[in-house]
C-alpha cells in the first residue's frame, strides 16, 4: 500500500513550521517520529496535501530541568527520555513509562509529542502526562496556550489541538514528595500495544500515606485520573498489604470488567514496589 | 548401501548467509525495472451483486495502462478447476469473472499503472457499484434456517459432507454402552499464514513466441503453471513458473489465487512485464486463510480406562467458496482423529459450509492440529473425570510397536515408531510446576501422530484427488565434475536445499560443496504437483535422490573401471574431504593407476568408456519415487504454563518436544522446523485470530496491530529431542517434520492451563485463549482473583 501523493516540507525553524501549519490548516500533517503517521499515510487513512516534517526544526528536542519542573521538547525521542540522567533523577516514572513503549527500534524514532498527539487511550505517555499533571504548550502562528494534560485528550485519537496548532513542549512539575510506580499489561504477541497502563504515586510521612496520585490508560476513551483510588489511600500505612487493602475499598471510576480487573492487578503490583 | 558422512550432521543451511546479508531474491527484489504495477480492485462488502463497473475516469488518467473488469475477465479466462472435492460437492471451480461477490476483499478486477502508488490512485477512480446482499459471518449463521443462500450449488450453504471410519450407527451403539462419555464442543479459529514475504509475482508475456514466464512467491510452481495454463487458455509448454527465494508459505502458497491469475492475464493483454506484490492488508484480508471449524466430539471410556469409541462431528468453514485445499484439512481432521491410541470404534464426520468470509485452504498442520486439539483435550478431560493420571490413561491406550503396521478405524496404516516411548520421554522431562500469589502454574503432555510423505499415487487416486503424489529428481554429474540436483520440491525457508545436498553427497560419495541444488523453476525442475507441502519434500525427494545417486554412482564406477581397464569391484573412489571437484587428488584408483573424478566426468560426457551397445551417455539420472505408503511420524509435547488469575494472561514458561522423524538428515534444519512450528502453535493457542464483524462479515484484523504474531517474549526456550525409528516406506528411512512442531502446541498448552486451573478445564475447548476469554472463564467459575484484593 502506498500513500496518496503529498508535498514534503522540512522547515528548520519553528516560525516557518507554524506558518505552514497556519496556511494549510487541516490539509497539513506534522511529522514527528513517524511511528503512527507513516503507517496511516500508507494505509491512505490520512491524506494530507503537505507533510510538515519537524525533524529538522531547531529547538524542539531536549530536556531542561529546573528546581520546580522538567521541560521536555516535543521532538525528544523516547530513547532519550528513558535514558536521560536528568529525567531519570527528577522524574524516574516518566523514564520508566517511556521505556515501556513498543520496542527499542520504535523508541529510537518515536517522540514524546508524537505519542501525546496520537492520543491512543491505552498508551503509556498520555497516562503518564495525566498522572504527573503535565502542562502542554501548544503554539500557533502568533501565539501559544498552555493546556493541562487532563484537558488535552478528548477521546480515542482526538485532542484539543486546533488546525494550525503544534505541541512544542511538555512541562512536567517536579513532585519529589510523591513516589511513583508504573505498570502495564501489553497485549500478548508482537504488536506490543498496551491493553492497560497504570501509574500510582504516594506521599508518605512517618510511614503513613498523606497523599496519592493515580492514573490509568486503557480503561476509558482517554487516559484518566482515578479519584477513587486517590481518596482511598491516604491514612494507610505504606506497606504492600495495607495499600492493597486500601485499593480494595476504592470505588471503580470507570466500566467494570476485564480491563478493570487488569487495572486493579497492576495497581496492586505497583504497591508492592512502593513499600 | 549409502555411507552416511553428511546425513545426520547439523550442517548450517546454505542459503542463510545470503538471506542474513540482505541478498535474498524475493519477488520484490527481482530486477525488473521496466515492470508495470498492479493494484487489485476488491469487493468492499462481504456479499453483493456487482451492478456497475465503470472505468472511464480511470482510463483518462495518463498513468493508467490497463483496467480489467468482470466482463474482460469473463471473455479472456476460464475458471480455476479444483483438484479435490467432497463426494457430493458441486462447487468444482474458482470463479475469476465475478458478478456476485462473496467476501470482502474478493478480487473483481485490476488496474495496471506506471507504479504502485499510481495504480492505487487510479484504482480509486474505477466506479464499482455493488448492491449489498445479506452476509453470513459464521457456519452457525450459514446453517441457520432462512440463512441467505450463497451458491446455487450449495443447498443450505452445505458444500459437501463425508464420513470416515466406523459407521455412525455403530459409533452410537459404542457410546450407549460406555462407562464414561466425555462430550465437548470445540472451536478452532481462523488464522492467517502471515508469511514474512507476502504473495507476489512478476509476469512477463513475450508476444512473439507466445511465452508466459511468471516469477512467483509460491511453494508449488508446477501446480501454478498448470492452473495458469488452464485459466489463460495457454498450452502447457508456453507457461513457465519460477520461484526463487520464498519467504515462508505455511500452506498459503500451494495454489493459484484468483488475483494472481488476473495479474498474469494483465501481462498477456499488455505484453511485457507486470508486477504485483501483495501488501500486508491484502494478505490479512484477501489471501486464503487457515483452520476455522466448530466440532462436537465425544470420547467413550470403559471403567478400567480403555478407550471404547471416539467421534468428531466436524463443521468446517470453507469461506466464500471452495478452493484447492478447501475441505482437505477438514477431511484430514476426521481421518486423523484417533492419533496414537487404539480404538475399537472411531470416526469423523465432515460438513463443509460456505460463509461470506475469506476462503480457507491449507495451513501448516492441515487438519491434524485440529484433530490433536480435539482428541487430547477429550483425553485429558476423561482423565480428570475418572480421577486418573492423564499420562497413565494415554499409555494405557497407546498403539505399541508390536501392533505395527496398525490400521486405524479410518483406514490409515501406521508404519513404525514407539509412541509410548515418546510420551514417557516428554513426561519425564516436564518439571513439576509451583504456584505463587495470583499466578497458578500447571503442566501437561500430549501425544500425536503426523501423516507425512503424502502420498502413493494409488491412494491419491482412491481419494479421487487430481494430483500427482510422487516426486522426481534429476541428479547430474556435470562435465567439470560438479554435481547438480534438480528436484520438484521447493525451498520455502525450511532448509530443504541443504538436506538434499547432504543426501546427494553421501549417495555419490563426494564432498558436500560439490553439490548444488536447483529448485523452483518449472523449466528445469521435475514435475511436482504437491512440491513442498504435507511434510513430504524430504521424504519423497530424498527417497528419489538416494536411488538416483546409487544408480549414478554405479554408472560412474563402471566408467572408471573401463577407463582404468580393471574389474569394477577393484575400483575405489578416493576423495579427500576438502578438495574441489577438479582436484587431481579426487581420483578413482585401480591396480593399473588412477583417473581423476573430473577427467572421468569429462570423458563420460564425450561418450567414452561406455560399454559396447549402451546408448546412454548423459551423466544424469532421472528417478521418480512413488512411495509404497504414507509414513507416519509421531511425537509428544510438554508445556508448563503460568495463568495469572487476576488478568487471565497465560504465559508459556517451558516447552519440551520429542519427535520420531525417522532418520534425521540435518538436525539443525529439524530443530528449526520444530521450534518455528511451536512458535506458530503458541500464537494459535493464545492470541492469533482472524476476526470479522459478526453482522457484516467484513474484516476486523487488517494489520498486525489487530493480528499479533508471536514475539520473542511469547516463546520460551524449546527443548527439542528426537527418537529414531527409520521409516520402512522409503529408501532413506525418512519421516516428515514440516508440520510436527505446529500440531500439538494448542492442545498441550490448553491441557497445561487446565492442570493449572482445573476449575475452568471443562470450558478450555476453544482457541485462542486470550486474556479476556480466560479471565471470563475464571470469573464464571467463581475464581475472583487475588485473595489480597478481595479479603480485606
Amino acid at each position: 500500500m502506498k500513500p496518496v501523493a503529498f508535498d514534503h516540507v522540512a522547515p528548520v525553524d519553528l516560525a516557518a513550521a507554524l506558518d505552514l501549519l497556519a496556511e494549510r490548516g487541516t490539509r497539513a500533517a506534522p511529522l514527528a517520529g513517524g511511528q503512527s503517521l507513516v503507517p496511516l499515510l500508507n494505509l491512505r487513512r490520512v491524506r494530507p496535501d503537505v507533510v510538515v516534517d519537524l525533524n529538522h526544526v531547531v529547538g524542539l528536542a531536549g530536556v531542561r530541568v529546573t528546581a520546580g519542573e522538567v521541560r521536555i521538547g516535543a521532538m525528544t525521542r523516547l530513547r532519550v527520555l528513558e535514558s536521560h540522567p536528568d529525567v531519570v533523577a527528577a522524574l524516574p516514572v516518566l523514564a520508566t513509562a517511556a521505556s515501556a513503549v513498543a520496542h527499542p527500534h520504535v523508541r529510537t524514532r518515536a517522540t514524546l509529542g508524537g505519542s501525546l498527539c496520537h492520543a491512543n487511550p491505552a498508551a503509556e505517555l498520555p497516562a503518564a502526562a495525566v498522572a504527573l499533571d503535565a502542562r502542554l504548550v501548544l503554539r500557533h502562528r502568533g501565539g501559544a496556550r498552555v493546556v493541562p494534560a487532563a484537558e488535552f485528550f478528548t477521546g480515542p485519537h482526538t485532542t484539543v489541538l486546533a488546525p494550525g496548532e503544534l505541541l512544542t513542549e511538555v512541562v512536567v512539575p517536579r513532585v519529589p514528595e510523591l513516589r511513583f510506580g508504573f505498570a502495564e499489561l501489553a497485549r500478548p504477541g508482537g504488536s506490543g500495544y498496551p491493553l492497560v497502563v497504570a501509574l500510582l504515586g504516594v506521599a508518605v510521612e512517618g510511614g503513613v500515606v498523606v497523599a496519592a496520585r493515580a492514573a490509568a490508560g486503557g480503561v476509558a476513551p482517554t487516559p484518566v485520573r482515578l479519584p477513587g483510588v486517590e481518596a482511598a489511600l491516604p491514612g494507610r500505612r505504606c506497606t504492600a498489604d495495607d495499600l492493597s487493602a486500601g485499593l480494595a475499598t476504592a470505588p471503580v471510576d470507570h466500566a467494570a470488567g476485564h480491563r478493570d480487573a487488569v487495572l486493579r492487578s497492576l495497581l496492586r503490583r505497583i504497591t508492592a514496589g512502593l513499600e | 548401501m549409502t555411507t552416511r558422512v553428511h546425513i545426520g550432521l547439523p550442517v548450517p543451511p546454505r542459503n542463510h548467509p545470503a538471506l542474513l546479508r540482505g541478498r535474498g531474491r524475493f519477488v520484490d527484489d527481482l530486477p525488473f525495472p521496466g515492470a508495470r504495477h498492479v493494484a487489485v480492485l476488491r469487493s468492499p462488502v462481504a456479499h453483493g451483486r456487482v451492478t456497475a463497473f465503470d472505468a472511464t475516469a480511470a482510463r483518462a488518467d495518463p498513468r493508467c495502462l490497463l483496467v480489467l473488469g468482470p466482463a474482460d475477465v469473463a471473455e479472456l479466462t476460464d475458471p480455476i478447476p479444483l483438484a479435490w472435492l467432497l463426494p457430493d460437492q458441486r462447487l468444482d471451480h474458482v470463479e475469476l469473472a465475478v458478478d456476485v461477490v462473496r467476501y470482502a476483499g474478493q478480487p473483481i478486477g485490476l488496474v495496471v499503472a506506471t507504479d504502485r502508488a499510481a495504480a492505487e490512485d487510479v484504482a480509486e477512480l474505477v466506479d464499482v457499484r455493488v448492491e449489498p446482499l445479506p452476509a453470513v459471518a459464521s457456519t452457525a449463521a450459514a446453517l441457520a434456517p432462512g440463512a441467505p443462500r450463497l451458491h446455487a450449488e450449495a443447498e443450505g450453504n452445505v458444500v459437501g459432507r463425508t464420513h470416515f471410519g466406523t459407521p455412525r450407527d455403530r459409533l452410537d451403539e459404542a457410546f450407549a454402552e460406555a462407562h464414561l462419555v466425555v462430550e465437548r464442543e470445540f472451536g478452532i479459529q481462523r488464522v492467517s499464514h502471515s508469511p514474512l514475504e507476502p504473495r507476489g509475482l512478476v509476469a512477463e508475456w513475450e508476444p512473439g513466441p507466445g511465452l508466459l514466464t511468471v516469477h512467483a512467491s509460491t511453494q508449488s510452481p508446477h501446480a501454478v503453471r498448470q492452473e495458469l495454463a488452464a485459466v489463460l487458455r495457454l498450452r502447457a509448454d508456453r507457461v513457465r513458473v519460477v520461484a526463487r527465494d520464498v519467504g515462508g508459505s505455511f500452506g498459503g502458497k500451494v495454489a493459484l489465487h484468483a488475483d494472481e491469475a488476473l495479474v498474469c492475464l494483465a501481462a498477456v493483454v499488455l505484453g511485457g512485464q507486470v508486477k504485483w506484490v501483495e501488501d500486508r492488508v491484502e494478505n490479512l484480508t484477501a489471501a486464503y486463510q487457515g483452520r476455522g471449524q466448530r466440532t462436537r466430539a465425544r470420547l467413550a471410556v470403559a471403567a478400567d480406562g480403555r478407550f471404547l469409541a471416539l467421534h468428531a462431528d466436524v463443521v468446517g468453514d470453507l469461506g466464500a467458496f471452495a478452493v484447492q485445499a478447501g475441505s482437505g484439512p477438514l477431511q484430514v481432521t476426521a481421518l486423523t482423529i484417533e492419533g496414537p491410541y487404539r480404538f475399537p470404534a472411531a470416526g469423523g464426520t465432515v460438513t463443509a459450509v460456505c460463509t461470506n468470509l475469506v476462503p480457507v485452504g491449507a495451513y501448516r498442520g492441515y487438519g491434524m492440529q485440529e484433530s490433536t486439539f480435539i482428541r487430547e483435550r477429550l483425553v485429558d478431560e476423561a482423565a480428570r473425570e475418572l480421577g486418573v493420571d492423564p499420562v497413565a490413561l494415554r499409555l494405557r491406550n497407546m498403539v505399541e510397536p508390536g501392533d505395527m503396521p496398525y490400521t486405524t478405524c479410518t483406514g490409515l496404516v501406521y508404519d513404525s515408531g514407539d509412541y509410548s516411548a515418546a510420551l514417557r520421554s516428554a513426561a519425564r522431562r516436564v518439571a513439576p510446576p509451583s504456584s505463587a500469589g495470583p499466578v497458578r502454574r500447571g503442566s501437561a503432555v500430549t501425544a500425536t501422530v503426523e501423516m507425512s510423505g503424502f502420498a502413493p499415487s494409488a491412494l491419491i487416486r482412491q481419494f479421487d484427488i487430481a494430483w500427482a503424489g510422487w516426486e522426481g529428481v534429476r541428479l547430474v554429474v556435470n562435465h567439470d565434475g560438479t554435481v547438480t540436483v534438480h528436484a520438484g520440491v521447493t525451498a520455502v525457508g525450511q532448509g530443504i536445499e541443504t538436506s538434499l545436498a547432504q543426501i546427494a553427497a553421501d549417495g555419490l560419495g563426494v564432498p558436500l560443496r560439490w553439490v548444488d541444488v536447483r529448485l523452483g523453476d518449472t523449466a528445469t525442475a521435475p514435475h511436482s504437483d504437491l512440491a513442498s507441502q504435507a511434510s513430504r519434500a524430504l521424504v519423497l525427494a530424498g527417497g528419489a535422490l538416494l536411488r538416483a545417486a546409487a544408480r549414478l554412482r554405479a554408472r560412474v564406477l563402471g566408467l572408471a573401471a573401463r577407463a582404468l581397464d580393471v574389474p569394477e569391484a577393484d575400483v575405489v573412489l578416493d576423495v579427500p574431504a576438502d578438495v574441489e571437484p577438479g582436484s587431481p587428488e579426487a581420483v578413482f584408483r585401480g591396480a593399473s593407476g588412477v583417473i581423476s573424478w573430473r577427467e572421468l566426468a569429462h570423458r563420460a560426457w564425450r561418450g567414452w568408456h561406455r560399454p559396447e551397445g549402451v546408448e546412454r551417455i548423459r551423466l544424469e539420472e532421472n528417478v521418480d519415487f512413488d512411495p509404497p505408503a504414507i509414513t507416519f511420524a509421531h511425537g509428544a509435547h510438554g508445556a508448563a504454563v503460568a495463568v495469572d488469575v487476576d488478568t487471565g494472561v497465560v504465559t508459556v514458561e517451558d516447552y519440551w518436544t520429542v519427535h520420531d522423524n525417522g532418520v534425521l538428515v540435518n538436525p539443525l534444519v529439524a530443530e528449526g522446523q520444530v521450534v518455528g512450528g511451536v512458535a506458530q502453535g503458541i500464537g494459535l493457542a493464545l492470541f492469533e485470530e482472524v476476526r470479522h464483524d459478526p453482522d457484516t462479515a467484513e474484516p476486523l484484523s487488517t494489520t498486525f496491530r489487530e493480528y499479533p504474531l508471536p514475539a520473542a517474549r511469547d516463546v520460551p526456550r524449546v527443548d527439542v529431542r528426537h527418537l529414531c525409528t527409520p521409516s520402512p516406506a522409503n529408501p532413506g528411512g525418512f519421516k516428515g517434520l514440516g508440520e510436527g512442531g505446529a500440531i500439538p502446541p494448542a492442545a498441550t498448552i490448553a491441557c497445561a492451563v487446565a492442570a493449572a486451573v482445573p476449575e475452568i478445564a471443562e470450558v478450555l475447548t476453544a482457541t485462542p485463549m486470550t486474556p479476556e476469554r480466560v479471565w471470563a472463564a475464571l470469573r464464571e467459575a467463581g475464581i475472583e482473583g487475588s485473595p489480597q484484593w478481595t479479603e480485606r
